[in-house]
């Protein structure tokens, strides 16, 4: 299936930082909604802020608009603070983005996981992502360094604890 | 003998209808307008008669409908008056002017968030439309028309611009006085303006164009462009008809603000 465009993405000014602070507030909303989504239909989970300058996102060769860099970096410091990225180094020119949160793909796990009986069962890492059972779950094929986070979340919510096992890790559920 | 209108009771007699006459003016004169009331009266009952033979057809047929509206407003009846009375409840026209009102403020709610609160009358018939699905009355401009102003009239804060042949329906009671109007009726055509096209075009001082560009800026209006070759573009997203042919997505219908 293509990606689908927001309206805003043919509109000139969605590439201008906007002046007025209503209008930015709409605006910034719309360019990390948009960012998340196009993250998660092509199944990015780490942006290069000076490769994504040449991306489509950010670039609409059509209508001739870009994002600059500065622009770029205030909505990627939006979906920071949404909890939807995060740096990989102090000069900001990586980041992971997590088109869906760690505690919604917890819940995700979760579910599937209570759905089977399974509660009280011991996975690996692996199993949960890259076993028969979980073929066709959203979160089969998920990243280790996000699996991860997604537990510790549920751990913190006492769902679930993260063991270590003899060759990697493994979560309980609970 | 006895000599009429001589004397000096007869002259101040005189001059008093003359006074009088010239007082009123075009006052006609008392049994001609007993005439006239007569007339309107058989008129009005008239026009009832018609109305409630052709009941069904005035609420099916929005043609049929506008040319029965200009029937009543030539002898100036106005059949959305009032809530009560013969024409609401006989046609059930206050009723269906009602429900469009408040299926225009749902529309244009709705889209406030898009568009800062103004929308071309074309989208909001064409969304009002389909909202409204395909079994229920067809509703045409002109009755849009009519429920705006009934909003209007209300003090719902709504207005309409006259734009390019049609109108811009502003919903929300963003100050706009004529030097804003004049603005919006001259991004009609693109859907934006600049600086230098007010200039040229309304003959204004660079100061007074950036006065009304930065008002229309602040009510949400407008968005600026700083990429555009030249100079800055000022684009309205009302006028935007890529805009127009999206659905509201559900993020957008979260963000609605009452």
């Amino acid at each position: 299936m293509s990606f689908e465009w927001p309206w805003q993405y043919n509109f000139p000014p969605f590439f201008t930082l906007q002046p007025n602070v209503d209008t930015r507030q709409k605006q910034l909303a719309a360019w990390c909604s948009l960012a998340l989504a196009y993250c998660r239909h092509h199944k990015l989970y780490t942006l290069d802020v000076m490769e994504s300058q040449e991306s489509p996102v950010f670039n609409n060769k059509k209508i001739e608009r870009k994002l600059s860099t500065e622009s770029i970096q205030v909505v990627f410091e939006e979906l920071r603070k949404k909890g939807n990225l995060d740096w990989l180094d102090k000069n900001k020119s990586r980041c992971l983005v997590m088109w869906r949160r760690p505690e919604e793909w917890g819940k995700l796990i979760y579910q599937w996981v209570s759905k089977f009986g399974m509660i009280n069962s011991v996975f690996t890492l692996y199993e949960l992502t890259n076993g028969d059972d979980t073929e066709g779950e959203e979160f089969h094929g998920l990243e280790e360094w996000m699996l991860l986070r997604s537990l510790q979340a549920l751990q913190t919510e006492g769902k679930a604890e993260i063991i270590s096992m003899d060759d990697g890790k493994g979560v309980k559920f609970f | 003998m006895h000599r009429r209108g001589v004397g000096a009771g007869a002259i101040a007699k005189k001059k008093l209808a003359e006074a009088k006459y010239k007082e009123r003016g075009t006052v006609l004169a008392e049994d001609q307008i007993v005439q006239m009331s007569k007339q309107i009266d058989t008129f009005k009952s008239h026009l009832e008669e018609f109305a409630s033979k052709h009941k069904q057809e005035i609420r099916k047929n929005s043609q049929f409908r506008v040319q029965f509206q200009e029937m009543c407003a030539t002898i100036g009846v106005d059949p959305l008056a009032s809530g009560k009375g013969f024409w609401s409840e006989m046609l059930g026209v206050g009723d269906f002017y009602y429900e469009l009102g408040v299926q225009i403020i749902e529309v244009c709610l709705a889209l406030k968030h898009r568009n800062g609160g103004l929308i071309t009358l074309d989208e909001l018939h064409q969304r009002v439309l389909k909202g409204r699905g395909k079994y229920a009355q067809d509703v045409s401009q002109d009755d849009l028309v009519r429920a705006i102003k009934k909003l209007k009239a209300m003090g719902n804060g709504f207005g309409m611009i006259p734009v390019g042949g049609s109108y811009l329906v502003q919903s929300v009671p963003a100050e706009l006085n004529m030097d804003h109007t004049v603005v919006l009726q001259l991004a009609e055509k693109k859907g934006y303006v600049t600086v230098s096209e007010i200039k040229d075009n309304l003959k204004w001082e660079r100061e007074r164009s950036c006065h009304v560009l930065d008002h229309l800026l602040k009510e949400g209006l407008a968005w600026l462009d700083a990429q555009a070759a030249g100079e800055p573009q000022y684009w309205l997203p009302a006028l935007f008809s890529e805009l127009s042919s999206r659905d509201i997505t559900p993020e957008e219908a979260n963000q609605m603000t009452p």
